[in-house]
Order: structure tokens, then C-alpha cells, then sequence
């Protein structure tokens, strides 16, 4: 008995084992009750369609849903099989393209002498501050045109006259391009804080030893980041697989859905059973891909870049390439980053679709007033409205709680996790921590809706606080990931240097390791602030009314077609983050994008 | 003291018990209601507000805030008091039915919402809500659109970009053909629940008859298949194979249209002309108004009023009920009635003269309406055909 205690005292003798626990209880109540709350629905029979369809009592178990998704007829392959393949070759697509365009922006800024890098660093983030569908609707915007579609004219043709094929316009291929663009900035923030934290002696050894610069890059630089790469398409792959918004814009015109727009249009038509399948299918498709990665990091244990040896990064000189790529590099970052801006400023003031002729220009979807002639929808432009500013209020506010619960999580599950590596306790914290991000955030904002109206937790429906919970929930994979990666680049002599010198614990964190690995550290803060700032499917169910939060009225604007409301809102949602992104740089130092260079 | 505080206790239990077993339900106080003027109703609503009580009514209709607006102008003591939240058709049947009865802060007292089959499946059924129409009333509004009440129909007609001219469209059958393939814009089905019974309802024995006569008429040849039930479903197979779905919301494929290509034609709501630029508005042509169609000219759907078996409010509901069924509430200042594409259940209350439209009357022969008890019992066989189509 003494030495039970003896043992259990010791345990929690060491903070990062505390850690562990709260954590774990904590994030078996937060994701896994959702979960078997999903898992039920999949064998139960809901009110309406489906009582009806099978004639059963509601709640009773049945594996009808099962029969009917699997039977492998017209059915299942509408609503199940070719949704499957098109959410597949969507997520890989744009987990690829992500990485290469993320990955190369990234080497570029923080391995080479490439111009204007400052440039290039801030605005190559702006597609990730925009809501994916923003981007696909700057797409369309772009290049529908008379051959496609309803015909109406794009500016590529209003400009050029070129007509692009209906490929081009809709279906999977601007689909892999608009998710893939929209990651990329995430997938350039990952690796570029691996690549610029990494030890240059190993690639200066090489050089020495007369390696060849792709010798380098293939033997070294790529096996150091590749866990990075590795987590990165894993994000990026759930994120396009589960992508509901940018289907729904650039996939119906061609009858092109995938597995997430199906699950809602399941769920909507009352087929719940079935819709909740495949919200199960995608987080175990989810899972198969975390298996992946943990075996293949586990693999290799840990990636010890920072060492305290050397912090001297040798920079590839590009030479007479650097002018005509930092060009190319700077065309780029601008159509993608800067073009759509200028495209919604310009959406959000013209009266009439397609013509941009001074005749046709008003300020009055910004500060018009209820007399104005194109009140549309709102009782005066938005600037002009108070309902908008309550809403990007709380958007705010809910975008600056997340980030310091996700931040501060993920910072000390990182922390704790790399601490305990290899111990079952650390693995499920781990899991635990990445599993929401599985799962669709359409099911799981209804997950956390059915939860808030049950009898015991009725005070939470409504209520900001629900929304905090969630989005806590749902945000923290990205904070563990970058507190998992960060504290593994990070010698465990310099940790253990600190304890040897008696250091408390607190004082070690705040001291030694979060300076250390501010940047990472930093951008666990911040991912959530963008994650909350351009959000909707998680809290379309949750508001108590559609114009309670900035994105939820701005999908609403989209969807019904207040184009130029929503073009307004849009830009204003990226001024707020990049308002946010500089004030953090002058308070902390650091921002966004500068963590890991130009 | 003991004994007489003991005492105190007892009687204020059972009078606690009496007034709850006395308490009047919300079922019992709709239907007082009914019979009660509108100044019995506000004396009634007063006290309910005094109580600290508030309507909150989501609608999918956005005239209704301002409906909410003109009703408390006209009884200021309720001022405040009856607060509005858009709801969208897709997450109604969502929402209401979890958060009714909940007993959560600001849930739901009234709403106006669409969709009358899951209306009735998912809250009348399940006594999750009630239906409240006055009395007094009754004389003006058809029997069937009294239980559930509807508040306003609202119709989606067939318009049509007139940049080549005429169409010349007048029987329904000529947008199966391969012709109109790519150029049909009409909102998905499987997102948009009013399009989907629409749909459904041409499978019914009455529409597939017409569909049927129509078709002999087109054709030539009396309607004979052994791939398709009746003439319902063969007619939603071509059509289906014909639409585009470019376009996500009514008011995007009315922009859209006018400011695409001519000849393109959609199927969509009428009172969304009104988000068209004045510029574009003369490219739009109503099939309706250029000729007849054989078949129907497009859909009518009701949006229904519905009381919540939980709002401590029942009286102030059923006096706002009253006013949208009454000229002042449903003509008020901006609101339905001064739009093209809304029509009172009331046929007191007629549309403007200067406004490009026809009466309530002239529709119900012309566009297809929904049968609550036909969609309920057809609902799974009539959507997995239609949800296969649409891909």
C-alpha cells in the first residue's frame, strides 16, 4: 500500500504527467461522449423519414442505415460510393498541392537569398485568413464565363476574352486549387518553422563532405521535415475531405458532391442514420492517416533540430535565378493573395454583376442608409449597422478566448506528450487532442447541439459559452500539433541543464522552452484566431440566429446572393485578422507569417 | 410559532399545487384565444409581457422583422417585446424540434416557417407545437389553409432571359427535351425542401393526370411507360436531367439569369425579381404573362404559423398571428403584400394595382401546391427517386 502511494506520489510528482491526466479527462468528455453520441445515431431510427421508412419506434436499434448506404445500388452510389471517390481525390489534391506550394514558399523564404521575402512572408498568408469558400467564389468570379455555367461573364473574359472549359470553372480541379491555395499558407508556416529552426551544421557537414544541393535537400532538409509534411497533409487532407462550402459553390453546377455535402443533404432530408455513416467513415478515414503518422513518427522517435549548437542558417544563393523566381514568386503570391481583395472591394460596390463601369458604382452597401436605392436585406450598409458590429464583436471576442484556451493547450500538451514519449498516457493524450479535428465540423457542431438542448446541459444552448467549448474543441488539434513539433525540435539537455540548477517548473516553461520555440509556440496561439475568424459549418447550428457571428451572416449573405454584403464583410473579416496579426507582432515580437522569416 | 409556520408551509404547498394543477396549457390558452377580440387579446398580452415575458419567432421569411416592426408600432406596449431571428429552411426542422421544450434561455415561442410535411412531422405530431387560427377569420380564409394557419403563399414561376426573343414555351414537356439541356436553372432539390415537395407533388395521381394530358398533347401519343410509375416521375426524370444547379439561391439565379445567357430559363421564386438590378429587370420575361402553359406555369408553397407548447406567451402570439392575417400586418409598410410574389390566405387583402402581378386566385389554377398528407405518406420512394437524378 505505502509503495502504491509511494508510486502514485511520484507520478504526480512530475508536472508533465499531471499534465497528462487533466488532460486526458478533460478530452474524454470534450470529444469521445460527442462520439458515442454519433455512433448511437448511426444505428438509431430519428423522428420523421426515417420512423416513416422503416415504420419503427424512434430510438429503436436497427442496421437499416447500413444495408441501405452499402446495398450497392443507384442509391449507394449516388449518395455514398462516387461521393467517397470525388471527397478522396479532393483531400489528396489538395494535401499535395498545399505542401509543394506551402513547402516551396517556405524553403524559399528560409533557405535561399530570394528578394523581397518580407513581401512575399506577409501576404503569401492571406488565402488562409479568407473562408476557403471566399476563395471559390473569387474563382468563379474570375473565370466563369459565356461558354459555362448561366453564362455570366467573368473578368477574365470581361479583360482577355478568354473563355476557360467548364473544368477549369467547376468541378474537382478548381476545387484541389482553391483548398490546396487556401492550406498552403498553413502547410508554409509548419515546415517553414521547421526549416528555419533547423541546425545548419547538417547541411554545412554535407557541403563539406562535397554532398550536391539536391543530395542535401533529398538526404537532409526533406527527412527533417518531413514529420512536419507529414502532419501537415494529414490537416490538410481532413480539412479538404470535410470540406462542406467550397463543394457546395464549385461542385453543384457540374452535379460534382462529395461525402460532405451528401452527409448534409442526408441529414436534412431526414435520413440521419445515414448521414452520421459517413460522418463515422471520414473520421476513420482520418484516423487510418493519423495511424500513419504516428507509426512513421514513432518510427523515428524524435527530430531534434534545435540543439543550442548552432543557430547560423547558410542561405542558397540563387544567383542570376533569384530576380526572375523572386518575380515569379511575387506574380503568384499577388493573383492569389491580393487580386481577390481587390476583386471583393470591387464586388462589394458595384450594383449591377459583371459591370464595372464608374456609372455603376455605390457606396451604399457600406454606408448607405434605409432610403438608400439598393438596401438590400440590411437596414443600412454595414458600416452603418449595428447588428453587424455586435456580430464582429463577438467574433472577436470568441476568436481571442479560443486562442488562449487552444494556445495555452496545446503549448502544454506538447509540452507533456514529448515529456512522456512512447507511454500509452502520452499516445492518448495525443490522439485525444488531434481526434477532433476527424471529425466533419458539420457533425460536429450538430453533435454539440443535440448535447446543449439535452436536459442536463440546456444552460449552454444560445450561450457564447457553447460556442467557446466547441471551437476549443475542434481548434486544438492545431495548437497540439504545433506544440507536439515544436517541443520535439527541442534538446531535453537543455530542460534537464535548468533542473540540475534547481529551476522550477513554471520558470523553466516561461523562461527557457517558450522562448526557445516562440514562434511555433506563438503560431498555436494565433491558427486559432484564424480557424475562429473565418469558421461557419461548426456554428451554424449553434448561434441562436444566423447574423449572430461575422461568418455565419456572411454564409447567409453568400448563399442567398447579397453578393455585395457579402463581398464587404469579407474584406472586413481580413482587415480584423491583420489588424489582430499586427497587433500581436508589436505586443510580442512575433505574427503570423514572421515566425519563420521574411 | 412553530406550529404556525408549519401551517404557513402546508397551505402554501397546496396552493402552489392548485395553481399548477389549474394553470391554464398553452393548447387550452390558444384556444380561449380564438374566440377573443383583438383588444381582449392585447389586455392578455400585456399581462404576459408585465410577467416578463417575450416572443421570440424565427421565420425564413425576412419580412417578417418587419412585420414584428409595424405590430409594435401598433400595440407599443408590447414594444420590444416580439423579437425576430432569420432562420434558414434547411436547419428549421433542426433547431426547432431540439430546442422546443428544452426549456433553454430565448428559445423559440413562435415561428414561420415553410415546408408544411415536416411541419407536421416533426413538431404538430410530436405536440412539440401548436396551431392557432381566430375565429374571426374563418369567413375570409379558405378552410384548408386554417389548420396549419398560413400566413402567406409565395411562388416560384418559370422567367426566362428574353434576350432572343420568346421562348415560346407553353407546354411543360418541352424542358425534358435535350434541347433545354444546361439551360433549365432551378435550385437543388436535396438543399431546398419547398423545390423538393414541389417535385414530389407531380407524382401524386392528380398532377401525374395532367402531366399525362399534357403530354398527349405535346407528343401526340398517350402517356405509356414501363420505366416510370406515372407521367409524375417521367417528367422529373427529363427535367432533372436538363437542370443546372450553376447557381445556389433564388436571388442568385434571378441575377443570374438576367445577366447571363439569353434563352436561359429558371424556375424560381417571383418575389426575388426585386434583388435584380434595375439595369437587367427588362431581360426577365414570366412565362405566365407571355402565354398559357400546358402542365402548370410553376409551384405555390405556404409559410406556416406555429406556436411552441412551451412559450410562456401563448395570448401575445396569437394577437401577432391575428395582425399578419389582417391587411395592416400583411400590407403594411415594406412588407409582403407590396412585393410581387406574396399573397394573403385572407382574400380580403388584394395585391396593389400598379404592382406586375396576378391574384392569389389566378395561381391556384396554375401552379402546383402542396398536399401535406400526400408528401407525408410518398415522402422516401418520391426523394430517393429524385435525390438518384440529381446526382
Amino acid at each position: 500500500m505505502t509503495q502504491l502511494k509511494y508510486r502514485i506520489k511520484a507520478f504526480f510528482g512530475k508536472p508533465s504527467n499531471i499534465l497528462l491526466v487533466v488532460f486526458l479527462v478533460t478530452l474524454v468528455v470534450l470529444s469521445l461522449i460527442p462520439l458515442i453520441t454519433m455512433l448511437s445515431n448511426m444505428f438509431t431510427i430519428h423522428l420523421g423519414t426515417e420512423k416513416k421508412l422503416y415504420r419503427m419506434e424512434v430510438g429503436s436499434y436497427t442496421l437499416k442505415h447500413f444495408q441501405r448506404l452499402f446495398a450497392g445500388d443507384d442509391w449507394s452510389r449516388v449518395n455514398f460510393w462516387t461521393p467517397l471517390i470525388n471527397s478522396f481525390i479532393v483531400a489528396c489534391g489538395s494535401g499535395v498541392l498545399g505542401i509543394v506550394i506551402g513547402g516551396t514558399v517556405a524553403w524559399f523564404i528560409t533557405r535561399s537569398d530570394l528578394k523581397c521575402k518580407s513581401f512575399i512572408s506577409s501576404v503569401f498568408v492571406f488565402p488562409y485568413m479568407m473562408p476557403a469558400w471566399t476563395l471559390a467564389l473569387f474563382w468563379t468570379n474570375m473565370f466563369q464565363n459565356s461558354k459555362v455555367g448561366g453564362g455570366n461573364i467573368g473578368m477574365v473574359e470581361s479583360v482577355f476574352g478568354i473563355c476557360m472549359p467548364e473544368w477549369f470553372v467547376y468541378g474537382i480541379f478548381p476545387m484541389i486549387i482553391v483548398i490546396g491555395l487556401h492550406y498552403s499558407p498553413f502547410a508554409y508556416l509548419l515546415i517553414g518553422g521547421i526549416l528555419k529552426n533547423m541546425d545548419a551544421t547538417l547541411e554545412e557537414s554535407a557541403t563539406i563532405l562535397k554532398a550536391s544541393r539536391w543530395t542535401i535537400i533529398k538526404r537532409i532538409t526533406v527527412p527533417i521535415v518531413l514529420p512536419a509534411i507529414l502532419s501537415t497533409f494529414l490537416l490538410i487532407f481532413s480539412s479538404g475531405f470535410s470540406s462542406y462550402t467550397v463543394p457546395v459553390f464549385l461542385g453543384s453546377a457540374v452535379k460534382m458532391f462529395t461525402l460532405s455535402t451528401k452527409m448534409r443533404a442526408l441529414i436534412q432530408a431526414g435520413y440521419q442514420g445515414q448521414g452520421y455513416i459517413i460522418a463515422f467513415i471520414s473520421i476513420v478515414l482520418g484516423c487510418l492517416i493519423l495511424g500513419i503518422n504516428q507509426w512513421f513518427t514513432g518510427k523515428r522517435k524524435s527530430f531534434t533540430t534545435v540543439t543550442g549548437k548552432s543557430g547560423q542558417v547558410s542561405l542558397v544563393k540563387l544567383r542570376g535565378a533569384n530576380w526572375p523566381l523572386s518575380v515569379i514568386m511575387i506574380i503568384f503570391t499577388v493573383f492569389f493573395a491580393i487580386v481577390p481583395l481587390v476583386s471583393f472591394a470591387l464586388e462589394s460596390i458595384i450594383k449591377q454583376p459583371g459591370n464595372y463601369a464608374l456609372s455603376n458604382m455605390t457606396l451604399d452597401f457600406w454606408v448607405g442608409t434605409e432610403g438608400s436605392t439598393y438596401e438590400t436585406g440590411m437596414i443600412s450598409g454595414i458600416l452603418l449597422n449595428p447588428t453587424m458590429w455586435s456580430a464582429l464583436g463577438r467574433q472577436v471576442l470568441l476568436a481571442l478566448v479560443v486562442a488562449m484556451i487552444v494556445g495555452t493547450s496545446g503549448m502544454l500538451i506538447g509540452y507533456a506528450c514529448v515529456q512522456r514519449r512512447g507511454t500509452k498516457l502520452s499516445q492518448a493524450v495525443e490522439s485525444l487532442a488531434f481526434f477532433p479535428y476527424l471529425m466533419p465540423a458539420m457533425s460536429f457542431g450538430t453533435i454539440y447541439l443535440a448535447v446543449a438542448t439535452s436536459q442536463n446541459f440546456k444552460f449552454l444552448y444560445g450561450t457564447f459559452a457553447i460556442l467557446v467549448l466547441v471551437a476549443s474543441v475542434k481548434f486544438l488539434p492545431f495548437a497540439s500539433r504545433s506544440g507536439v513539433n515544436s517541443m520535439l525540435q527541442i534538446a531535453p539537455e537543455i530542460e534537464e541543464s535548468a533542473i540540475i540548477f534547481g529551476t522550477p517548473w513554471v520558470t523553466r516553461m516561461t523562461r527557457i522552452l517558450f522562448p526557445i520555440q516562440k514562434s511555433s509556440i506563438l503560431s498555436g496561439y494565433l491558427l486559432p484566431v484564424m480557424s475562429v475568424m473565418r469558421e461557419v459549418a461548426l456554428f451554424t447550428l449553434l448561434v441562436p440566429y444566423a447574423r449572430y457571428l461575422l461568418t455565419t451572416m456572411l454564409f447567409s449573405f453568400n448563399e442567398t446572393g447579397y453578393s455585395q454584403y457579402g463581398s464587404a464583410v469579407t474584406l472586413l473579416i481580413i482587415v480584423v485578422i491583420i489588424i489582430i496579426n499586427n497587433l500581436t507582432n508589436k505586443l510580442t515580437g512575433a505574427s503570423f507569417d514572421k515566425g519563420i522569416g521574411g | 410559532m412553530k406550529r404556525v409556520l408549519s401551517v404557513l408551509v402546508v397551505l402554501m404547498l397546496v396552493l402552489s399545487v392548485s395553481a399548477i394543477a389549474m394553470a391554464e396549457t398553452v393548447e387550452e390558452a390558444l384556444q380561449a384565444a380564438a374566440s377573443m377580440s383583438n383588444e381582449e387579446l392585447y389586455e392578455k398580452a400585456k399581462e404576459e409581457i408585465a410577467a416578463g415575458g417575450q416572443v421570440n419567432f424565427y421565420s425564413t421569411t425576412s419580412f417578417a422583422e418587419k412585420a414584428a416592426s409595424n405590430f409594435m408600432n401598433d400595440y407599443p406596449e408590447l414594444n420590444g417585446k416580439v423579437v425576430y431571428a432569420e432562420i434558414d429552411d434547411g436547419e428549421t426542422y433542426t433547431i426547432l424540434p431540439s430546442t422546443i421544450g428544452s426549456g433553454v434561455k430565448d428559445a423559440v415561442d413562435m415561428a414561420l416557417i415553410q415546408n408544411g410535411p415536416d411541419l407536421k412531422t416533426y413538431l404538430l405530431d410530436e405536440g412539440l407545437s401548436y396551431s392557432y387560427f381566430p375565429e374571426a377569420m374563418k369567413d375570409v380564409v379558405d378552410e384548408h389553409n386554417q389548420e396549419p394557419p398560413v400566413i402567406t403563399f409565395i411562388n416560384s414561376l418559370l422567367i426566362y432571359h428574353n434576350g432572343n426573343g420568346s421562348i415560346n414555351l407553353n407546354n411543360i414537356w418541352q424542358l425534358t427535351e435535350p434541347e433545354w439541356n444546361g439551360k433549365v436553372f432551378f435550385k437543388d432539390p436535396t438543399k431546398e425542401t419547398v423545390n423538393l415537395n414541389f417535385l414530389m407533388m407531380l407524382t401524386s395521381p392528380e398532377w401525374s393526370d395532367r402531366l399525362a394530358k399534357a403530354y398527349e398533347d405535346f407528343y401526340g401519343t398517350p402517356f405509356q411507360s414501363k420505366e416510370f410509375k406515372n407521367a409524375g416521375y417521367a417528367w422529373i426524370d427529363g427535367f432533372l436531367k436538363n437542370v443546372n444547379y450553376t447557381y445556389t439561391s433564388a436571388s442568385k439565379i434571378a441575377t443570374g439569369i438576367a445577366s447571363g445567357n439569353p434563352g436561359n430559363l429558371g424556375l424560381f421564386v417571383f418575389s426575388k425579381l426585386r434583388k435584380v438590378d434595375e439595369a437587367d429587370r427588362g431581360n426577365l420575361t414570366v412565362v405566365q404573362f407571355e402565354n398559357e402553359v400546358d402542365g402548370f406555369s410553376g409551384f405555390m408553397y405556404p409559410v406556416y404559423a406555429t406556436v411552441a407548447y412551451d412559450t410562456e406567451c401563448p395570448y401575445t402570439c396569437a394577437l401577432f398571428i391575428n395582425y399578419l392575417l389582417t391587411e395592416a400586418g400583411f400590407g403594411g409598410e415594406k412588407s409582403w403584400n407590396s412585393n410581387q410574389g406574396y399573397y394573403s390566405p385572407n382574400k380580403t387583402i388584394l395585391k396593389p394595382e400598379d404592382l406586375e402581378d396576378e391574384p392569389y386566385e389566378y395561381w391556384s389554377t396554375r401552379l402546383v401546391f402542396e398536399d401535406l398528407d400526400y408528401i407525408d405518406e410518398n415522402y422516401a420512394d418520391a426523394y430517393e427517386f429524385i435525390a438518384v437524378r440529381v446526382g
